[in-house]
């Protein structure tokens, strides 16, 4: 009986570090998997998961987001996407900093503010992924792709910060 | 106004070097490592691609393995959607098979024949080989448009090798690791293949737009009022990047506002993609044949005869020239004949064209006297009153008359 409560406590503990990692898994799943509908081919319609996320688990200073795993993120990103190393990584650490200064500033939160504030910091972010690209790589992009993921990114934000509050609270209890 | 401008900047000291316990690195060291590897990456260093090569091995296997359960499902809702379409498909397929089994018996001979004309000009005959690859990562970006296959420098894949979807050509190697490649598809942006539009036979180059389709640009002016649609686009070997006479798409136009535009749609689906084949090219040079030395001791009787062969050619060759030169004699004495009757006309024309200057002439001085004798014939004709004059018709009067009247010398 006493064995049956200790394996029950050590299937528990597992499960509730899995569950504390999972922002981060989820962030590596979806640089490795390029998480965002594609394949739907729904016209123009793309956006940028990892954004949201880590902007949503730096903001709230969660502390298994770790910012050297998010830096790794971005040169996975990099490698899965073809894009030259470094450039997701400077993103998403540009995101944190954005994070981490909104959070030194903000007494009394809002998530509305914090909306708009996200709108900027990728917008911010997208021009200048795409000026790098373009200026010093040559690449040939479409800017209008941008802007839609731009734009869709920061409306499916809302949608997620309800799913990641629930997760929090999760975490909470 | 100095306080708001101390908290700014506490602020922002505190993101960018500020760590939390858990952080193990600063915001701004980040940053610098991330710019850092940004340059490394652009100046291409040799040990910076080795550790990109084997990055990407990792990266690539694991992205494979992640997308598994995706890809699962995306699989499951195209054979659902197969099997409804199943027996339809089935059919054309059956009438499509006829048509191709005919043509490819056709395509075998062209083959053949090329291959004997290359051996003729001394050509390199190049071998290909054709790899089945398997797509282990396709994750169908907006932004770039590109795979990676599960075969690299280990199974001779090189930057640059052309990729096929059947005989179809679907892009080029741009990324070689050892065991992957990324193969940048026709679709993309940045890719660019010279092609030739049949059957107009229009040489061009089709970019690829970030969508399905490729679009035809830089052509010639003028030409592209000849392009009609389903006109086959295929590679035209131009740069020797892409293999010659490899089919791509056909060629759809589109109207927008007073401009019409070309669009390439590709024959291979690139969203369907799961197996490709990558062709490996080796070059094999035609060893040049020397000519034998036959022992002429053993062979005697033979070299007789083949000289005598020779020697019959020979006479046959001099007997047609001959009878050409006799030809060419016969038509060039008819060509004299008709020059020179040409000739004797044109010297014909020429005597009767003086005969009637000639008597233009005798006209015009004729017609000058009668005016004269008109003016001043009574001055020189020989009369009662005019014992000076002379008989008219004579020598003296006509002299009289053209020296206006004037009798005395």
């Amino acid at each position: 009986m006493e064995v049956e409560r200790v394996d029950n406590l050590k299937t528990k503990g597992t499960f509730s570090k899995l569950y504390t990692w999972l922002p981060i898994i989820l962030l590596f799943v979806s640089v490795l998997n390029e998480f965002d509908f594609n394949y739907l081919k729904l016209e123009y319609f793309s956006f940028n998961f990892p954004f949201i996320l880590i902007f949503f688990f730096t903001l709230k200073d969660f502390k298994h987001f770790d910012y050297l795993f998010v830096f790794f993120a971005g040169l996975l990103n990099d490698t899965v996407v073809g894009l030259p190393l470094g450039i997701s990584s400077l993103s998403y650490t540009l995101i944190c900093i954005a994070t981490a200064y909104i959070r030194n500033i903000t007494i009394r939160p809002s998530p509305i503010k914090d909306w708009f504030y996200f709108l900027f910091i990728i917008s911010l972010i997208n021009s200048l992924n795409y000026s790098v690209l373009t200026l010093f790589f040559s690449y040939d992009l479409i800017l209008t792709n941008y802007i839609v993921n731009t734009t869709c990114t920061f409306l499916l934000y809302i949608i997620f910060l309800s799913l990641f509050k629930y997760y929090m609270k999760g975490i909470n209890d | 106004m100095a306080s708001s401008r101390d908290d700014f900047i506490i602020a922002i000291r505190s993101a960018f070097l500020k760590k939390s316990t858990q952080q193990k690195f600063s915001l701004l060291t980040l940053v610098f490592i991330s710019i850092f590897i940004i340059l490394l990456s652009s100046l291409d260093f040799k040990a910076v691609r080795y550790l990109k090569v084997g990055l990407s091995e990792l990266v690539y296997r694991s992205s494979f393995i992640v997308s598994i359960p995706e890809n699962f499902a995306k699989n499951s809702i195209i054979n659902i959607i197969e099997y409804t379409t199943f027996f339809n498909k089935y059919q054309k397929n059956k009438d499509e098979l006829g048509n191709l089994k005919s043509d490819f018996v056709s395509n075998e001979i062209i083959q053949y024949e090329n291959q004997e004309l290359k051996v003729l000009i001394d050509d390199y005959i190049s071998s290909s080989n054709k790899i089945l690859a398997k797509i282990i990562v396709d994750h169908d970006s907006p932004f770039l448009k590109s795979i990676i296959i599960n075969k690299g420098s280990k199974d001779d894949i090189k930057i640059g090798t052309n990729i096929y979807d059947q005989s179809y050509l679907v892009g080029r190697v741009i990324e070689v690791n050892y065991k992957t490649s990324r193969v940048l598809l026709l679709s993309d942006l940045n890719s660019n293949v010279p092609v030739t539009i049949a059957p107009q036979n229009i040489q061009a180059i089709v970019t690829g737009s970030g969508d399905n389709f490729g679009q035809i640009k830089y052509i010639k002016a003028g030409l592209s009022e000849e392009l009609i649609d389903e006109s086959i686009v295929y590679t035209s070997g131009t740069g020797a990047i892409f293999k010659s006479g490899v089919p791509i798409g056909k060629l759809r136009s589109e109207k927008k506002g007073s401009s019409k535009r070309y669009n390439v749609e590709f024959y291979s689906d690139f969203t369907q993609l799961k197996y490709v084949f990558a062709e490996i090219i080796t070059q094999i040079e035609i060893p040049k044949v020397e000519p034998e030395i036959v022992p002429t001791e053993d062979k005697s009787g033979e070299l007789e005869e083949s000289k005598l062969k020779i020697l019959e050619d020979e006479l046959k060759i001099i007997e047609e020239t001959n009878s050409k030169f006799i030809e060419e004699n016969e038509n060039l004495t008819n060509k004299i004949n008709d020059l020179n009757k040409q000739i004797s006309i044109l010297n014909n024309e020429i005597f009767s064209q003086k005969q009637q200057i000639n008597q233009f002439n005798i006209d015009t001085q004729e017609l000058e006297f009668l005016k004269l004798n008109l003016e001043h014939g009574h001055k020189c004709r020989k009369s009662f009153f005019n014992t000076d004059g002379f008989k008219v018709g004579t020598e003296e009067y006509k002299s009289c008359v053209l020296n206006g009247g004037r009798t005395g010398g």
